[in-house]
């Protein structure tokens, strides 16, 4: 397909992919692990909107935000992990 | 092909508008709304930034925010109109829930940027172009420069404190 016929939700697609590379580069050069995770959090915005873009099916938007939900709850393990724990009022 | 970079940038910095409006009206920025928000707060202000910037970049890492809610929603209006971001915004609201967030952010943005977004698609938009304006606008916050970032936040929340 020649550049005329791109469609926009492949010019999205390209912004969105360009972005989680960039985040994922990111990610591997933070060296403090806690200033890694809003990196990681950008690399999920941009799988999760990929997500949607590749698969236009309401079985992906549910996909879409398990993978997000999930990711987010992973960062949010390790990061209250570093921090020793849970609040004591939990 | 312009036209839809230039619609995607637009959608961009209408997203932008949106979240850090809801997030800091939520007031995300005041403390850590788990631990680990707090943890990446203070590892941010370590390094030279902002405390309460660093606290509302950490409750966004923490916990679906506006901002996946805007994403969400502009990817549930993409899959399936209204229906798909109300959606989005249960599961948003789901998602709050397991992440141990006593909040309401992710849920007001979710369903607010539905409307927004299916406003912005009678006239002339694409929801597809708020999902990759939504994943730049969160760029500028989280993935580019953590001080000057938390700088700007801890601005925004000082006029609303």
């Amino acid at each position: 397909m020649g550049v005329a016929g791109i469609i926009p939700s492949e010019i999205a697609l390209i912004f969105v992919v360009l972005v989680g590379l960039f985040a994922a580069l990111r990610v591997a050069f933070e060296k403090n692990t806690l200033r890694k995770l809003p990196y990681l959090n950008v690399l999920s915005f941009a799988v999760a909107a990929a997500i949607a873009l590749l698969i236009r099916h309401p079985l992906a938007l549910l996909a879409a935000v398990a993978f997000f939900v999930g990711s987010t709850l992973e960062s949010n393990a390790i990061a209250s992990t570093y921090a020793g724990g849970r609040d004591k009022d939990d | 092909m312009l036209d839809v970079i230039a619609r995607i940038l637009a959608a961009s910095l209408v997203s932008w508008l949106l979240f850090i409006t809801i997030d800091v009206l939520f007031k995300l920025p005041e403390k850590g709304g788990v631990s680990g928000a707090a943890a990446i707060g203070q590892a941010i202000e370590k390094d030279g930034g902002a405390l309460h910037g660093g606290y509302m970049m950490g409750n966004i890492v923490c916990s679906p925010d506006a901002s996946a809610g805007t994403l969400l929603a502009a990817c549930g209006v993409y899959i399936a109109g209204i229906p798909g971001g109300l959606a989005a915004a249960l599961l948003v609201y789901i998602g709050n829930r397991i992440c141990y967030d006593p909040g309401y952010a992710g849920t007001t943005g979710a369903v607010l940027a539905t409307f927004v977004i299916f406003g912005f698609t009678r006239i002339g938009f694409g929801a597809e172009e708020f999902i990759a304006g939504m994943v730049l606008a969160i760029l500028t916050i989280q993935g580019l420069s953590h001080l000057g970032a938390s700088r700007l936040l801890a601005t925004l929340w000082g006029w609303r404190a």
